[in-house]
């Protein structure tokens, strides 16, 4: 690679020298050496120029490493491997969105031939996970908030015996009346789904200048409300996983989980064992989008193991992946912007309301993200952002490619088109007169560096023709 | 049940019950990877194979039903010699990315290739509309089996050395 | 899957046979793309899969002096790559080419699609307006009916219990008539028709239409013939003005519904604007052939 790599650059060199022969300022002083395999020598020295320029794999094509065996079909998933005496686990989802568990009886599917073992909530050591909060049970013991919370798991010959034995499983439940709506469950009177008293388990405040002083200085104010849903991430590859339990106590994982490092510390906890002890194999993942960021049922396989004795292995239904795997956070999204008569924004109060379905999951980072990110990038001098997830009895909100990003986004752009037509401006028009260029600070004051939004719009607007009279 | 059939020029046979899949006999009971289950209700494509020249959802065909033809399954593309031309336009033009939609494409690619090597970006597209790709990776497979239809037809490949 | 048994009968006879002997509990296994995933989700008690996929009398696409004869084991598939198809029906091959995609279609057929009953089936409308008939046979021998006559309710044919859907069978006289298809999804691949139709006429020598013929599917309980526009058609002169008011008596005829797919108004301006298109697209094929 270190070879390859100097190479290209020595390349790279002699393609410079020929240009400081022709031009009288040459765009390149002392050109970045790759570090190869000379010594380090410190105080390191930092190139003074725009190394980007000098880095070997810009303009370069390369080919995925695993490309060639994806395309043969070789690629292992976690469906693709097998071990002697594997046996399968299912696990029995809940029958209502919000219920006290009252009792879980699983001696008739125990009793079925071909199953192994069932497992209970009450059986996990410490029942509950999560990636910022842990609030989550592994299978819900006494209290189900949403229709793909588990309550229950077995473990047979194979996949139909499994599910066979789950339909044998009875628990009896007492029904509680669900909250679906994220603003009833903002509001006073909605049942606290974690108890306490308020259903709201993340806000976060961005303030900058003063709006209020703004609105009323402002020519025009526009209020809107924008909603988005629900998304599933639906890789191709369902979540699966195998654990075997191995006779000196130590169990080793095989998972479609994206992030082992913080999901083996997660599986540490439900077992009350210590990190040492779980050996876990991040295989390569069929698609994650961030829906496989934390861990799902590898507590279960693992005490399903450790009582069979045998590699157990669990792939989840397209099914179970629609119910019990985290989705994108749906947005209530209130903004109120004020605009001069040119166009130039003066000030935006936004609030967000981020339906956080039954569990936390990744709402901390999406809450963050979705609030810096929700005034858009433009230049408002005053800006201000609630941001409040609550809690409801659906499927559990978690990580998706831009963690609340795409949301905000759908927000402010309508919003843009909106004060343009009322102005009678153009759309592009009025985009570039706020847009952030280099410089612009964020809603919270970042300085930013290498913006390039004014340029990518007219580069974008001139490809299609946007100046061309319309049709 | 007892299965025989021709899988990839080779006879093969094995016992099964008779609810057994196509594609559960080729994953579990031939230990033929390949082909994936993804919805296993014949939306997504991933389990994709080749039955007497036909591409069919191997997940909502019976074994038994596929007794005593011919399959073509994802393996039976490349020999230790060579990779399939779609095989290697697909790696060539960095077509798959979590990959596991790559053996269903790549069999669809092939059932339309076969019989059409020139085929127009909307037949490929309507040849596909039967495989998902949820890392949204669909230009560069389609540009992938535009190039290996050229290589198929032996005419020249726009995007690759082939 | 739970476990069932699998018999692949040989002949039409032996097939009507099973069907008899194990009554409830048998079910017909045709491309099995709908029945593979219902028995996934919901195996009932069935106990036997009679897979009639390669029965003989099932099979085929034949042209007699009277017609062209379909066996209902026809695939999706194979009625696309039929020259004959092609040629002298091609809206029935637009219409199959609108069904899952090439996976499903290889495996899927036209009597499948059929028997399944549902108001979406995009098989039904194109050969609806060429007058198609179809034949089924049971214990008691064979008989014939319109094909309107075999949709009875969602999910109910007239097939009597032990009875089997054959074959279809277009007559020669709807061979090359001017015909066109539509279908309305949420997405273009693999979607369920929220309105599909049809539409099949000759013009006379004078520009008039003569045995039109319209059809709607995804509009009401089970495919339907637009009879009430198809009346006010015959006979008139094939202006845009005539077919508009067609079309308003096409949505006046529907009783689409309301789900989550698309609210009844939505559908109504559907059917609207494809009937339109469907006479319109005839018209044209029937002026220039």
């Amino acid at each position: 690679m270190n070879t390859r790599m100097k190479n290209l650059n020595k390349a790279d060199k002699a393609e410079i020298t020929a240009k400081e022969k022709e031009t009288t300022t040459p765009l390149v002083k002392e050109p970045h050496e790759v570090p190869g395999d000379e010594p380090v020598t410190y105080p390191l020295q930092f190139p003074q120029h725009d190394s980007r320029l000098q880095t070997p794999a810009v303009g370069q094509r390369a080919t995925r490493p695993d490309g060639r065996l994806h395309g043969l079909g070789q690629t292992q998933y976690i469906d693709d491997i097998t071990f002697p005496h594997m046996i399968h686990a299912k696990i029995l989802r809940s029958e209502h969105a919000y219920a006290k568990i009252i009792s879980v009886d699983t001696s008739e599917a125990e009793a079925m031939p071909g199953v192994f073992a069932t497992l209970t909530g009450k059986e996990i050591p410490t029942n509950t996970f999560g990636p910022t909060l842990q609030d989550q049970p592994v299978l819900a013991d006494t209290i189900v908030r949403h229709r793909g919370d588990g309550v229950a798991a077995v473990a047979a010959v194979s996949e139909q015996v499994a599910s066979d034995a789950l339909a044998k499983i009875k628990v009896k439940y007492e029904v509680l009346e669900p909250v679906f709506d994220p603003l009833e469950s903002y509001g006073d009177k909605a049942p606290r789904i974690h108890g306490g008293d308020t259903n709201v388990y993340a806000s976060k405040i961005i303030k900058k200048g003063d709006v209020e002083k703004a609105f009323t200085e402002a020519d025009h104010v526009f209020e809107q409300q924008f909603t988005t849903q629900m998304v599933e991430h639906v890789p191709l590859e369902p979540h699966a996983s195998i654990a075997s339990w191995d006779g000196n106590g130590r169990v080793s994982i095989w998972s479609s989980l994206g992030r082992i490092t913080l999901g083996r510390q997660d599986i540490a906890r439900t077992l009350d064992l210590p990190q040492s002890k779980i050996r876990l194999i991040g295989t390569i993942v069929g698609g994650n989008f961030g829906g496989k960021n934390e861990i799902t049922n590898e507590p279960i396989l693992a005490l399903l193991s450790r009582k069979t004795g045998r590699p157990v292995k669990a792939v989840y239904t397209r099914g179970d992946e629609f119910v019990s795997s985290t989705i994108r956070h749906p947005f209530v999204m209130d903004y109120k912007t004020g605009v001069m008569n040119d166009g130039t924004l003066t000030a935006r109060k936004i609030r967000l309301l981020l339906d956080g379905g039954a569990y936390c999951s990744w709402t901390g980072t999406t809450i963050g993200k979705g609030s810096i990110l929700a005034p858009g990038p433009y230049n408002i001098p005053n800006i201000h952002v609630e941001a409040y997830a609550v809690y409801t009895n659906k499927t559990v909100t978690g990580a998706m490619r831009g963690f609340g990003a795409p949301q905000v986004c759908f927000a402010y752009e309508s919003q843009m088109d909106t004060i343009a037509e009322k102005l009678g401006m153009d759309p592009l028009e009025i985009r570039l007169k706020n847009a952030f260029s280099d410089g612009s600070a964020s809603p919270t004051s970042q300085r930013l560096q290498s913006v390039a939004l004014k340029e990518s719009l007219n580069q974008a607007s001139e490809r299609f023709g946007w100046q061309e009279p319309k049709a | 049940m007892l299965v025989e059939l021709t899988v990839n020029g080779e006879l093969k046979s094995a016992d099964c019950p008779p609810e057994t899949t196509l594609l559960k006999f080729l994953r579990e009971h031939l230990m033929l990877t390949g082909a994936k289950l993804g919805c296993d209700v014949g939306d997504c494509g991933t389990c994709t194979v080749i039955v007497d020249g036909k591409s069919v959802n191997s997940c909502l065909m019976l074994a038994a039903r596929a007794a005593g033809r011919d399959i073509t399954t994802i393996e039976g593309l490349a020999n230790a010699q060579q990779v399939h031309p779609i095989q290697e336009a697909f790696e060539e033009l960095g077509s798959l990315q979590c990959g596991f939609c790559g053996p269903g494409m790549i069999m669809s690619a092939k059932n339309l290739l076969d019989k059409n090597p020139t085929a127009s970006r909307p037949e490929i597209k309507d040849a596909l509309s039967g495989n998902l790709c949820r890392c949204t990776g669909y230009t560069k497979i389609i540009e992938a089996i535009e190039d290996a239809g050229r290589v198929m037809s032996s005419t020249k490949p726009l995007h690759s050395n082939l | 899957m739970r476990p069932f048994e699998y018999i692949a009968p040989s002949s039409a006879q032996e097939a009507i046979a099973l069907l008899a002997e194990n009554g409830e509990n048998a079910r017909l296994l045709a491309g099995g793309t709908d029945l593979i995933v219902d028995l996934k989700h919901n195996p009932g008690n069935t106990s036997l899969l009679v897979d009639v996929s390669s029965v003989p009398e099932f099979r085929g696409i034949e042209e007699t002096s009277e017609g062209v004869r379909i066996g209902s084991m026809t695939t999706f598939g194979e009625i696309m790559a039929s020259p004959l198809f092609q040629q002298k029906m091609p809206a029935v091959v637009d219409g199959a080419h609108t069904i899952g995609a090439v996976q499903t279609r290889n495996l899927g057929t036209m009597g499948g699609n059929f028997v399944t009953c549902v108001p979406s089936a995009d098989s039904v409308p194109s050969v609806m307006v060429l007058d198609a008939t179809v034949t089924v046979v049971g214990p008691d021998g064979s008989r014939q009916m319109p094909v309107e006559d075999f949709f009875v309710a969602p999910r109910k044919t007239a097939l009597e219990s032990g009875e089997l859907l054959e074959s279809i069978f277009i007559p020669k006289a709807s061979l090359g008539k001017p015909s066109a298809f539509l279908k309305h999804g949420l997405r273009k691949g693999q979607a369920l028709a929220l309105v599909n139709g049809a539409a099949a006429l000759w013009l006379d020598k004078d520009g008039k239409i003569v045995e039109p013929r319209l059809a709607l599917g995804a509009v009401a309980p089970v495919p339907l013939r637009a009879v009430k526009a198809e009346a006010f058609l015959a006979g008139k002169e094939a202006s845009d003005e005539v077919i508009d008011e067609a079309a308003e008596i096409a949505v006046s005829e529907a009783r689409p519904i309301d789900d989550f797919r698309a609210s009844a108004k939505y559908r109504r301006q559907i059917i609207k604007v494809f009937t339109q298109r469907v006479l319109k697209e005839s018209v044209r094929i029937a002026r220039e052939s």
